[in-house]
């Protein structure tokens, strides 16, 4: 057995001994783990799904497409010239000499903060994935666009390292072709060396059935710079964890995030950055927008370490509540071990703004228009950090599309 | 145009105008002076159809309908339009998409066709020449970061474009220098028309040393307690509003 099954099969025996995580576990207090139990069940044999007219995010992008959890060469692009390969073919291929690299890819230790049981069995389990490398010093010149399209189980676990100085953007993409019950398991595993710069975007869009859970972790060095847009708008339920190391001096984070829900979605985002060098900065915005009785948690923790002089970090969260029977359970966590830092944290739980509704209807628009207005202008202020115009368009629309009267205005789009 | 008679409207249970009663006709231009709290605020608030102000009696008649029956908004599209004492910050929602929503609102109401994107434009820069807004402010969110004389003359220009006829100006004039208050008073002359029926309500006099009224009121103590020309102005502006009182 090579290094890589020995970390998977310590993987797989860690999971069998934790098991989902439940309500005991203080970060799974409000996300029913248990529900994926039956999920676990459901066997998945490859189907082919043609992506064509599935509404992928129209960009002039470097495309990976994954069908329930397995690369599909056929229907991706990809450069000649740069380290972009599917985690499967990898794995068949790797020499030796590489395989300690990729083995430490698929190692999980119970002592990594917010493991769960879920982390084990996506190294256990994972059938393929992104393995990206990144040379020092080069920058793709197009985005990377990993679509995710599924309709049954799939278990995917991405490896990006980027080198020093290397700069890039990713957007992982997550649809589905069918409405029945199905369980995506997926893991992104980030590494930025010195002065790299990511843009990651992540765009959850299952199907109204589905069960979406999700891991990202990042290990960021020095002055290496990271930003995160996490979109959440599909699946039944939904967990991210979000897991950042700014582990050495002058790195910094930019961690976004946008929920528009409604029906009955639950979705769940832990945050966690460990500030452990001076001069980090660590700025978190998240946003939610709830209608029906759907259901959103946000639980964003920040630990200043001992070393960490200097830090700079900013959290909030707002929250919109369009519906009296929708819930938010909101804590921004802060630990300090340092007194030579500044942070600010904070979150909000409102109604739309009686004032600036009444100043829209004073100047002829309608009320359910102002309304449509206020609630769009409140998410889409998390959407104006993205830097990529096309995909903030289709987040914007699709977004928009969830709304109770969008009708209205329409027009706002593209302006 | 606007027929005001014997208006009641309490805030929290506590009347503020008491009996109010104001005849205004298309191409007057009024303005109507009190001292802090006498309710000039909340009349044009009533007007404009806020929620929170209570009428407990009286009537408000525009153009021939009970302005009281109509939202906000159909008020707006049947040429109401108030600037604000104090215009809302609206992050996120862009001057030139608002006023486009509302013009074509309005229009809409009126069974005409929607401007073109082109059409529109021409006018909404020709609008903001008028109040010198300098078209970086178009893109800008509503009044968001704008500084207090910013906000002012936005919400002249917005009166420019959304071309009302009845404009009710809630303290224009107040927290503009002498710079900005030229510029924005002129705006408003090249606005008055024989259509057009404009209510200035100001707390200082100076304001009428650059838009001349037809009519000036002095409202105290919840109702209009006295009405003349110009010079009842400047003798308000002389002896205050205690004069006013004492020589009813
Ligand atoms: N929304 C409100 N809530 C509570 N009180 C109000 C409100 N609006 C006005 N008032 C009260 O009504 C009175 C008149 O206020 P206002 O109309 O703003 O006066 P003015 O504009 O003449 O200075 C004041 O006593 C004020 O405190
Ligand atoms: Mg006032």
């Amino acid at each position: 057995m090579n290094l890589v099954e020995e970390r998977r099969q310590e993987a797989l025996s860690l999971f069998e001994k934790v098991g989902l995580p439940n309500k005991r576990d203080e970060n799974w207090k409000y996300t029913d783990a248990s529900r994926l139990a039956d999920l676990l069940e459901i066997d998945g044999s490859n189907t082919a799904i043609n992506i064509e007219g599935l509404g992928m995010v129209d960009l002039d992008a470097y495309r990976m497409v994954f069908i329930n959890g397995a690369f599909d060469a056929a229907q991706s692009s990809l450069p000649d010239e740069v380290n972009i390969v599917s985690l499967a073919t990898l794995q068949s291929s790797v020499s030796d000499d590489d395989s300690q690299a990729l083995a430490k890819l698929f190692q999980v230790s119970g002592d990594e903060p917010l493991f769960n049981g879920l982390m084990a069995l996506n190294a256990a389990t994972a059938s393929d994935g992104a393995a990206v490398c990144l040379a020092d010093n080069s920058v793709l010149n197009k985005p990377l666009y990993i679509l995710h399209v599924s309709n049954q189980n799939n278990v995917i676990r991405h490896g990006l390292m980027l080198g020093e100085h290397a700069q890039a953007q990713v957007i992982e993409h997550f649809i589905s072709t069918a409405e029945n019950k199905a369980l995506s398991n997926c893991v992104t595993a980030l590494i930025l060396k010195n002065g790299a710069s990511l843009e990651h975007s992540r765009l959850q869009q299952e199907g109204k059935q589905q069960s979406h859970i999700a891991r990202v972790e990042v290990k960021q060095c020095r002055d290496s710079s990271y930003t995160f847009h996490g979109v959440e708008l599909g699946a039944s339920l939904s967990r991210t964890d979000l897991v950042v190391n700014l582990s050495e001096q002058g790195a910094s984070c930019a961690l976004n995030g946008l929920f528009v829900l409604d029906g009955r979605q639950h979705v769940d985002h832990h945050t966690r950055v460990d500030h452990t060098a001076p001069h980090c900065t660590s700025h978190e915005n998240y946003r939610t927008v709830l209608d029906g009785r759907s259901h959103a948690v946000f639980n964003g923790k920040v630990v200043v370490h001992e070393g960490a002089s200097k830090t700079d970090s900013v959290q909030s969260n707002g929250n919109l509540l369009l519906s009296k029977h929708a819930e938010i359970d909101t804590k921004p966590e802060l630990e300090i071990y340092n007194d030579d830092v500044k942070c600010a944290h904070g979150a909000t739980v409102g109604q739309l703004d009686d004032k600036q509704l009444f100043y829209l209807r004073s100047r002829g628009v309608s009320e359910e228009a102002a309304q449509e207005l206020l609630t769009f202008a409140f998410a889409d202020e998390v959407l104006a950090k993205m830097s990529n115009t096309t995909v903030r368009r289709y987040i914007e629309k699709a977004a928009f599309a969830k709304l109770p009267h969008s009708e209205g205005i329409e027009g706002l789009l593209g302006e | 145009m606007l027929v005001i008679k014997d208006l009641h409207v309490s805030v929290d249970g506590k009347e503020i105008l008491k009996g109010l009663s104001l005849t205004i006709n298309a191409g007057e231009v009024h303005a109507i002076m009190g001292p802090n709290g006498a309710g000039k605020s909340t009349l044009s608030n009533v007007i404009a159809g806020r929620d929170g102000y209570e009428v407990t009696s009286g009537s408000l008649t525009y153009k021939g309908e009970d302005l009281l029956a109509m939202k906000p908004e159909e008020r707006a599209w049947a040429g109401v339009f108030l600037a604000f004492q104090y215009p809302v910050e609206i992050p996120g929602v862009n001057n030139t998409y608002l006023l486009k929503a509302g013009v074509n609102a309005k229009r809409k109401y009126q069974g005409l066709d929607e401007l073109d994107a082109f059409d529109f434009m021409s006018v909404v820069k020709e609008k903001a020449k008028l109040v010198e807004l300098d078209t970086s402010f178009l893109t800008r969110s509503v009044n968001e970061g704008f500084s207090g004389g910013e906000k002012k003359r936005n919400e002249i220009f917005q009166m420019a474009v959304l071309d009302p006829d009845l404009a009710l100006l809630d303290e224009t004039d107040s927290g503009l220098d002498i710079d900005a208050l030229r510029i924005v008073a002129g705006g408003v002359n090249k606005l008055r028309s024989a259509d057009r029926a404009i209510v200035m309500i100001t707390h200082y006099q100076r304001l009428l040393d650059y838009i001349e009224p037809d009519f000036v009121h002095v409202l105290a103590d919840g109702e209009i307690q006295k009405t003349g020309d110009k010079s009842l102005a400047l003798k308000l502006e002389e002896h205050g509003y205690d004069w006013v009182k004492e020589n009813l």
